[in-house]
């Protein structure tokens, strides 16, 4: 290290002789030596040189020549520019027939085409650097500090423009513009794109777009409001906190709301979403007859003390926490792990306990499921990823091998987090393939793989922890997790499960919270934070919050301006049922029956214990539920197929819910009522809602057409009122307004 | 193809012998099994009557527990019903039970008493609609269906408590239960998946169902349970010791600790002062709790501390640390002193890979057994912790700690050996002693060693019925395992007696006599790809010998004497075989049980042999002078044919059914056509003739199949062999008289 610096410094002289006799005007434009890291890397970051596609491609670089990416390493990029390959690279004798400068103008022929212009400012300053003997710099150089962006937030009107300003500060104090070196990414292209030149231009959607500006390292960001400026005359009265915040967003970007929502229109979107099932038919008549004026209230209380609420969310908890069956072994770890979460959601625990409760686990599975946990995460850093990632919303594994390009998580950050799980020992138990977990005695660290030396542990933006060897470590990650002043924690959740209910995070991903990804409703995000966090992390208070929010409740319809809202909430986002939910809906609907393996008939798809389910189930599978591989929840896939078409209205599963024996096509066509009141059933089982006068008129039509059997003989009316009765049902999943949450 | 290993010996390829796929290979001669009784258990004072299932059961005469107090008879015209009758003073708790059969004494299934009135649930309960109402203050007695939920209602009172428990692992059950108690429209409240355990306070009088179900909904006669709902809080239903238990608790301890520990004692600041010997109760909560004891000790003291709270039955994993303390002004130093963890498993148990590779019992405990030496005067900290119980909050993970100072002593338990195939053949086979006439078989005896014993440790049985002999081979000094040879004389009759095994050593001076507990797997894993072992202690060791059937293999010495030799030469034993069966191959390779001898180079006894020398290189063996016990035993693959005496009189018995059906029909025939009353007669005799002729021929195609020669692999062990070595006489030129 000292034998580099002297180097450095030896080069450093000889550079200063070369630039005074290279002539004037160089040292006229920059008197100032050159710092390889200050001036250097942020050209090739600008030209793309060190992008994860080109040089800084992991583990090989491009044709044999290797950069950090982004230019996080600079020493490294410097042995292999000037060092690397005999130093063929550079030619200070004729900087501008240097193999760098060759190839980055492809002037030689450079796969990766030409990333400078001859003459342009990057370009010279890279001639003026190899000309000046290439320079590494001294520690005595300034180093930069920070970045500033101007202006930093502002209101930008639909489809303008604005020029952003960038300056570097140093630790000397100095400033340089930065603006044609810096970066700039929106994070929502459909709202905002960006220049090169830190141009933002707004497009034709409302909202809050942020513009993340990187240099060296270093980011910065750009708040843009975009009101859409309509007269907001008439707001719903305020429920709660969230109404406060939403309608106020509203109002100041001029997006008017739509109404609240009708009461079938409500029973059906809350008990889809906190139960994951349709409304019955009982449900529905006895919520329309209701006086109560509070009765929207006691339908969610009444769904959230259902094992309903406990089946749902615990799907989507222990897919997220990766309960796999890899094995037809693993089923009894699955079943534990499921069952554990599933009564954990039951029995409301707070959710600092639950969280507390799987990254500490100790035991074996059978007398603690939680432990399953690590029999599906084995490793200290996988742990701390998926932790990070699921808990904390932070996505750490790009800081495993250099410095996470959008945040300020290091290296060193990434082994400190991993080290709180380096303590988790392991025996072997009597079941193949399952180990018991126990606190292994010792100081808890871990190596950094880039540094070689040994790391304890420290959480996210905290100072490192000294552990006695008898503590285990995952205990005081909870502890920090689970305090109040947390700055991820409880935001995490809450933008999760707010996502659950309107289809968007505030934050999206939802799992991908940084300063450059900022909330698109700040206030809101703070205040649902402080809620939880106030409640005791209780789990079931951030779902009653949102479901009694008149937010929640508009309509998904839109009105004549807010269709082209996409982030405020201004209405309804209307959502595809999820796999489970449209199977366990079809089932309720039809009266058919769906057998899962190892599971009592009657066992409902949303309370599936894990993803073996997904593979036996072709329906399962082409709706998109997940297969536990990843603690992101986009690996649900909640888009549209032709397939998923296909198989509603063809696939043989489906007819068979439609003609099941027993089924509802022929209960109805058995029970003893009139025509439009078995429609009206039908109607209230599938939409939760009373059918038009047409819809009445067309269905009793419809069942009421003599039909014949496939050698033309005329069908007795029972049967052939049976059959309208099964293609009225067709009709009616295969309609949006079934197979949507609106 | 077969190779087998065993996790004593490795036989090396057997495949030579074997052109039969291993699927219709047979492991371990039939042995009576009693696999379910049901109920599983009564209240004290009452009859029940209770119905049994068992393999290799036939002509079961009598049910019989490990108890005087309860008795059984036979109801009359069923060979599967017993009517038990539980003394008013009989013992609560499980007990085994067992039934007499062809073969002789049953493995043992556990039979719970109780105080609590019982009922037996007798018909479908899997819907809220058919839910069994269950009185508070009773038990039921139940089987969980495949794929089902078990439904009860009950009536709960306002803000009074009730205790759910199900017992089920702890009565030879594979269910592991989850219990849930819901709203009478049931829907769910509360659940338990871990203990079988709910404590419920209604928050409201009205009716309370409780759901009962398997972890993954596994069901069938081998998932019974019995629910007990209780006014709360009330004590668990008892249930069988674990096999780690054998070493708990130490001889003469007293059944109640002499202090408990008192909190706050997490800190080191907050220690508790003690004084040593210590015999403190504690427990683990709550959640990450550390109790820490503070005492003066000196130089060149030597302290053992011993834990118990796995042994109780209780899923913990103690830690013990021992710290010194000095101070320097006012900042203290702590030094580690020692780390205790687990006592150690007196042998290799097996693997769960693919195929057994050491025994499935585990004498072993996550409980703590250790030693601490004090090197400085001064004072000392002791932390006990769970090292589950970071994150759970469970008073009732008790423990007890008691630290001694020497007293030295040992435990034993023992189990039948058992043999390791490769190729995923992972067989864990109950063996009750059951033995054949002319049989031998080996226990294995391993033995948890107390404070320090090293010494050597004699092993005997007692108690043997006629024609039944045991030797033990003894535990050697500073061994921790040993054997025990059982073996039926060749012209043994029937008999039963309840035997018990033992160990004998000297301890300070002193002879000491402890019991060995047996241990069986609770049920035949016949393939454990799927299915976990689960042992457990036995109450007692009762032996019979059937006459039935025979060992397919008898080997022993030519004469029954001591075998005398000097150490340094080579002896030769002739043994004696009696071949019964047919075996696969061309030989049996026999090694050696016994210490010093298990090193012996395997050699082969070629099949059909009816003599054949085994030779001992006693200088290559190292064998000292002194007495010794051996067995040679191997691995064979024999013809068995199960119960062949059943088909002659199957066969008659057709006959017979042949020649009564004969007669009746032409009986029929003769009835004159006019008397209509004796026509009905002859021909409903007809009707019963011919039932009996296809019950006949049913019958003896059953015990022809069963009779069929099947390739079976077992483990045959010669009759003991004793030994005597003498120490070769130094002499001298000088001291060597003349002539």
């Amino acid at each position: 290290m000292l034998i580099l610096k002297r180097r450095m410094m030896s080069i450093t002289h000889t550079a200063w002789m070369a630039v005074m006799l290279v002539g004037p005007s160089f040292a006229a434009e920059s008197p100032r030596p050159m710092n390889f890291a200050n001036d250097i890397v942020p050209i090739l970051t600008k030209a793309n040189c060190n992008a994860g596609a080109c040089h800084a491609k992991a583990g090989t670089g491009q044709r044999g020549f290797r950069l950090s990416l982004l230019g996080f390493e600079p020493q490294e990029d410097y042995e292999h520019i000037v060092k690397e390959e005999k130093g063929r690279r550079v030619f200070p004798p004729a900087p501008e027939q240097s193999l760098l400068l060759l190839k980055a103008a492809n002037i030689v022929p450079h796969g990766g085409g030409k990333k400078l212009e001859p003459n342009s400012d990057g370009y010279r300053a890279l001639v003026r650097w190899i000309s000046e003997g290439m320079a590494y710099g001294t520690d005595a150089d300034p180093k930069l500090t920070g970045i500033d962006v101007e202006p930093k937030r502002m209101s930008m009107k639909i489809k303008t423009a604005q020029q952003l300003k960038v300056t570097a500060r140093y630790s000397d104090g100095s400033t340089r513009p930065i603006t044609h070196l810096a970066l700039y990414e929106p994070n929502d292209k459909s709202m905002a794109e960006t220049t090169e030149e830190g141009v933002v231009k707004t497009l034709d959607i409302p909202g809050n777009v942020a513009v993340m500006v990187r240099y060296s390292g270093l980011v910065s960001v750009f708040s843009v409001s975009i009101p859409l400026g309509a007269p907001v005359d008439q707001l719903p009265a305020t429920k709660n906190f969230i109404d406060q915040s939403v309608f106020a967003n509203l109002k100041l970007i001029g997006v008017p709301p739509s109404p609240i929502c009708d009461d079938s229109t409500f029973l059906r979107r809350v008990s889809l979403d906190i139960a994951g099932r349709l409304p019955t038919v009982d449900e529905t008549k006895a919520f329309f007859t209701s006086k109560e004026p509070d009765k929207r209230d006691r339908a969610i209380e009444s769904l959230l003390s259902s094992p309903d609420y406990a089946d749902y969310f615990a799907n989507k908890w222990t897919a997220l926490l990766k309960n796999r069956r890899d094995a037809a072994s693993d089923i009894t770890a699955n079943f534990a792990f499921h069952s554990w979460v599933r009564d954990s959601l039951l029995a409301n625990t707070p959710y600092d306990q639950i969280v507390r409760q799987v990254l500490a686990a100790t035991g074996t599975i059978s007398g603690n499921p939680a432990v399953a946990w690590f029999k599906r995460v084995k490793e200290p850093y996988l742990q701390m990823e998926d932790v990070a990632q699921l808990f904390l919303g932070v996505r750490m594994q790009c800081a495993q091998c250099h410095h996470h390009p959008f945040e300020r998580w290091s290296q060193q950050d990434y082994y400190s987090l991993t080290a709180f799980f380096s303590q988790v020992g392991r025996k072997a138990t009597t079941t193949a393939g399952e180990d018991l977990v126990f606190h292994k005695r010792g100081i808890a660290q871990t190596e950094n793989k880039k540094t070689k030396q040994p790391v304890k542990p420290a959480a996210l933006g905290s100072p490192t922890l000294d552990i006695p060897a008898d503590e285990d470590p995952r205990l005081r990650l909870v502890d920090w997790m689970a305090d109040k002043t947390n700055p991820f924690f409880a935001k995490s959740l809450v933008n999760r499960y707010w996502k659950h209910f309107f289809k968007r995070g505030l934050i999206e991903p939802e799992d991908d919270i940084r300063d450059t990804n900022p909330p698109t409703n700040p206030e809101l995000l703070d205040a649902l934070e402080k809620h939880f966090i106030d409640s005791g992390f209780d789990l079931k208070a951030v779902v009653r919050v949102i479901a009694q929010s008149h937010t929640y409740q508009l309509s998904s319809t839109p009105n004549e301006f807010n269709a082209v809202d996409r982030q405020n909430f201004s209405h309804f986002y209307p959502k595809r049922m999820q796999a489970e939910v449209m199977l366990d809906s079809i089932d309720q609907l039809t009266g058919g029956k769906t057998d899962f393996a190892d599971l009592p008939a009657g066992t409902r798809a949303i309370a599936l214990p894990d993803n073996s389910y997904t593979r036996s189930s072709p329906f399962l599978k082409v709706f998109g539920r997940p297969e536990s591989a990843s603690v992101c929840e986009c690996e649900r896939v909640q888009s549209s197929s032709l397939a998923q078409s296909l198989h509603l209205m063809n696939a043989a599963d489906v007819k068979a819910k439609l003609t099941a024996a027993g089924g509802r096509a022929e209960q109805i066509t058995k029970a003893e009522m009139p025509e439009p009141k078995r429609i009206r059933e039908l109607y209230l089982a599938a939409f939760s809602r009373e059918p038009n006068a047409d819809e009445v008129r067309i269905s009793e039509t419809h069942v009421a057409k003599p039909r014949a059997d496939a050698q033309g003989k005329p069908l007795d009316s029972q049967r052939s009122k049976r059959l309208g009765y099964e293609d009225l049902l067709w009709a009616l999943l295969n309609t949006k307004e079934f197979l949507y949450n609106h | 193809m077969i190779t087998i290993i065993s996790h004593s010996i490795t036989f090396g390829m057997l495949c030579a012998w074997l052109v039969a796929p291993c699927f219709a290979q047979q492991v371990t001669q039939p042995l009576p099994r009693l696999l379910t009784v049901t109920p599983m258990g009564g209240q004290v004072g009452t009859n029940v009557e209770v119905t049994i299932t068992g393999d290799s059961i036939e002509d079961v005469r009598e049910l019989l527990f490990s108890t005087s107090k309860i008795t059984a008879k036979p109801v009359t015209g069923t060979d599967n019903k017993f009517i038990v009758s539980i003394a008013a003073d009989a013992p609560v708790g499980v007990h085994d039970a067992r039934v007499m059969s062809r073969l002789g004494i049953s493995s043992a299934r556990a039979f719970s008493v109780g105080k609590l009135p019982e009922v037996t649930r007798s018909k479908p309960n899997n819907t809220l609609e058919t839910a069994l109402a269950l009185a508070t203050n009773s038990v039921c007695n139940a089987v969980m269906t495949k794929r089902a939920v078990d439904f009860y209602s009950f009536k709960g009172v306002k803000g009074k408590r009730v205790a759910l428990d199900c017992a089920s692992v702890g009565i030879d059950s594979k269910l592991t239960p989850v219990l849930i108690i819901a709203d009478a429209q049931g829907r769910d409240l509360m659940v338990n998946r871990t203990s079988g355990v709910l404590d419920f306070t209604p928050p409201a009088d009205g009716t309370y169902v409780a759901k009962v179900h398997g972890l993954t909904f596994q069901g069938g006669a081998e998932h019974f349970y019995r629910l007990a709902l209780q006014d709360g809080p009330a004590p668990r239903q008892a249930a069988t010791a674990t096999v780690s238990s054998m070493s708990w608790p130490p001889t003469g301890l007293a059944a109640t600790a002499k202090a408990n520990e008192t909190e706050p004692n997490n800190q080191h600041t907050q220690a508790q002062k003690v004084t040593l010997p210590l015999d403190v109760a504690g427990s683990f909560f709550p959640a990450a709790d550390v109790d820490t004891y503070e005492f003066s000790a000196k130089k060149g003291e030597v302290w053992w501390v011993e834990v118990a709270s796995e042994r109780l039955g209780l899923a913990t994993d103690p830690f013990v640390l021992v710290q010194r303390v000095t101070k320097t002004g006012d900042k203290e130093t702590l030094t580690d002193v020692a780390e205790l963890y687990d006592i150690a498993s007196p042998m290799k148990v097996t693997s769960n890979g693919y195929s057994y590779d050491g025994p499935v019992y585990d004498a072993g405990s996550p409980d703590v057994m250790g030693k601490v030496e004090i090197k400085e005067d001064g004072v000392y900290r002791l932390q006990l912790r769970d090292l589950f119980g970071g994150t759970r909050s469970d008073a009732g993970n008790v423990y007890r700690l008691i630290v001694r100072q020497a007293a030295p002593d040992f435990a034993l338990a023992s189990w039948a050996v058992h043999m390791t195939l490769r190729n995923g053949d992972r067989a864990a086979l109950s063996k009750p002693l059951a033995l054949r006439a002319g049989n031998t078989v080996a226990f294995e005896v391993a033995v948890i060693r107390r404070d320090g014993f090293d010494g050597e440790i004699e092993l005997g049985m007692e108690g043997l019925p006629s024609g039944v002999t045991a030797a033990g081979l003894k535990i050697a000094t500073g061994k921790s395992m040993g054997h025990m040879i059982i073996s039926a004389a060749g012209d043994a009759k029937p008999v039963f007696a309840i035997a018990k095994m033992f160990g004998r050593a000297t301890i300070n001076g002193a002879a000491v006599t402890r019991p060995c507990r047996v241990a069986s797997v609770e049920w035949p894993v016949k393939d454990a790809t799927g299915d976990i072992p689960a042992p457990r202690l036995m109450a007692d060791i009762p032996v019979t010998v059937s006459d039935s059937e025979s060992a397919p293999i008898t080997i022993t010495a030519s004469e029954n004497k001591v075998w005398g030799a000097k150490a340094g030469e080579t002896l030769k034993i002739p043994l004696k075989i009696a071949w019964r069966n047919e075996f696969n191959g061309t030989s049996i390779k026999l090694k050696a049980y016994g210490t010093g001898f298990d090193g012996l180079k395997e050699f082969d006894l070629p099949l059909k042999a009816a003599t054949q020398d085994a030779v001992l290189d006693l200088a290559a063996l190292k064998i000292a002078a002194g007495d010794y016990s051996l067995a040679f035993y191997g691995i064979g693959i024999t013809k068995y044919r199960y119960n062949a005496a059943a088909v002659p009189t199957a066969e008659a018995a057709l006959k017979k059914a042949e020649q009564e059906a004969t007669a009746a029909a032409v009986a029929v025939k003769t009835v004159a056509a006019t008397d209509a009353t004796a026509l009905k007669l002859a021909t409903e005799k007809q009707k019963l003739a011919d039932t009996a002729k296809a019950d006949a021929a049913k019958r003896l195609k059953t015990v022809t199949d069963a009779a069929e020669a099947k390739d079976t692999v077992d483990i045959f062990v010669s009759e003991p062999i004793r030994i005597s070595v003498k120490a070769v006489q130094v002499t001298t030129a000088a001291a060597t008289p003349k002539k």
